[in-house]
């Protein structure tokens, strides 16, 4: 009987421990994350002008029947 | 007349034990389940047809030089088949959700109580008289909590192989009743308004991000928890292999055909262990029932801590994303989704459940270190 008090003890023991570190590690990753998030966000404030938004040149329309005919002519021969 | 007689001998027929036909009913049951009612049939399949196979009298395909034999030398007893399996679990594992909401990695902790706590009720149930778990037996059993196939039976080949086939057969089948034993529980602890509760729209993360995480969580492994490292690590090759884009292949193989594959034959050597000797126990009445209590706690304390951040955020978070933190990804989130559309027709939770449910798997094998490194 007093074994198996002292593996209920046992059991309780690593039960908190075991939570705790749970909680510690998954804790210590959320800080990373979001130190992560705020390094990124920071390094792409300053290179987003960079990144402008360039207009697609207008293709052709005669460029783009051409093509879907050939498309529609070789889907129909395979 | 004697060559008759020496047919007969060698039937199964003649040789078979009440046991071995009961093991078989349940490969039956199993095969039933899985095909039937569609329980996790890409595990339940294999698994049913092994305990089939294994309870042939005279067929030797567990005895040494038989094939299920290796399968579980080579497969289960080295640990490699859960763990390549967890390789393509990370393959598959989008972690956008987690980082866009990272405060959701609490929930998928808070749900490993379940673990922790059937630890003791494994403990406590040897005040029944038959039942004598010892220390590595019940973390074998409470790991059940975690809602992890590959993390359970990785556990248990290192900590009570012999309670392998029960541990397993449990493990999967919870995992297939998760929409039937979770929302009882989540509607239990909530509220109808904490239920109608909408969550804001995730950030856009970027790729960098989604880079870097896999890399973090192993170095913090490395620095903190060794014992995890076989489990966080191949989870963490898989999904580095999926999110760093440079290696499709070796990424789209992990998903698809080795973890296939590999279900095949872990699938096989689990059910090779469903024998009789070892499964018509008392103790394996004992496991299935310490499973689903480990499984019911898991889920209320996931529950009760998205209750907690539900309130400290000033009501941002809907509580039932905290069922999802037991792992079983991705069926717990579904089962949030539906639970939250059921109470707001227009409240679509997946995307919020996903966070704390990948958190889970992470939880569950930070757990399963945690066990090994006091235990192993």
């Amino acid at each position: 009987m007093t074994s198996l008090t002292q593996q209920l003890v046992d059991a309780l023991g690593i039960m908190v421990l075991g939570m705790g570190l749970v909680f510690l590690f998954l804790g210590i990753l959320i800080l990373g994350v979001e130190l992560v998030a705020r390094c990124l966000s920071r390094a792409n404030e300053a290179s987003t002008p960079s990144m402008s938004e360039q207009p697609m040149p207008a293709l052709d329309s005669r460029l783009v029947a051409a093509i879907s005919s050939a498309v529609h002519q070789y889907r129909a021969s395979a | 007349m004697d060559g008759l007689m020496a047919f007969w001998a060698e039937t199964g027929i003649a040789h078979f034990t009440p046991g071995q036909m009961l093991m078989m009913a349940v490969g039956g049951l199993l095969l039933y389940l899985a095909i039937v009612r569609g329980f996790e049939p890409l595990l339940l399949l294999p698994i049913g047809f092994g305990a089939v196979l294994a309870n042939i009298p005279h067929a030797g395909f567990t005895e040494e030089g038989g094939m299920l034999y290796y399968a579980y030398h080579v497969g289960i007893e080295t640990g490699v088949f859960p763990l390549l399996i967890f390789m393509g679990v990370g393959a598959l594992t989008d972690f956008g959700a987690l980082i866009a909401n990272p405060k959701t990695l609490l929930l998928g902790a808070a749900a490993q109580f379940g673990i922790f706590a059937t630890l003791i009720g494994a403990i406590a149930l040897n005040l029944v008289p038959g039942f004598e778990f010892s220390m590595k037996d019940a973390a074998a059993i409470a790991i059940i909590g975690g809602a992890d196939g590959p993390t359970a039976i990785f556990l248990a080949s290192k900590l009570a192989p012999e309670l392998l086939g029960a541990i397993a057969v449990a493990a999967y089948s919870y995992m297939a009743l998760v929409p039937i034993i979770q929302p009882p529980i989540m509607r239990l602890l909530t509220t109808q308004a904490e239920r109608e509760i909408k969550m804001e729209q995730l950030r856009e993360v970027s790729k960098k991000e989604k880079v870097i995480f896999p890399l973090m969580v192993l170095g913090l492994t490395i620095l903190f928890l060794p014992a995890a490292t076989p489990l966080v690590g191949m989870f963490c090759l898989g999904n580095l292999m999926r999110e760093s884009g440079v290696v499709d292949r070796l990424s789209k193989t992990a998903q698809n055909e080795l973890i296939n594959i590999v279900t095949i034959f872990l699938g096989l050597a689990v059910g090779s262990k469903l024998s009789a000797a070892q499964f018509l126990r008392q103790e394996t009445l004992g496991i299935l029932l310490l499973g689903a209590v480990a499984f019911g706690i898991g889920t209320a304390t996931g529950v009760l801590m998205a209750k907690l951040m539900c309130k400290l955020s000033g009501g941002k978070v809907n509580p039932l994303i905290g069922a999802a933190g037991v792992s079983a990804v991705p069926m717990a989130a579904r089962v949030v989704n539906k639970v939250g559309l059921e109470a707001n027709q227009h409240n679509y939770l997946l995307m919020h459940a996903m966070g704390p449910n990948v958190a889970g798997v992470l939880g569950s094998a930070v757990a399963a270190g945690i066990l090994l490194a006091v235990l192993g």
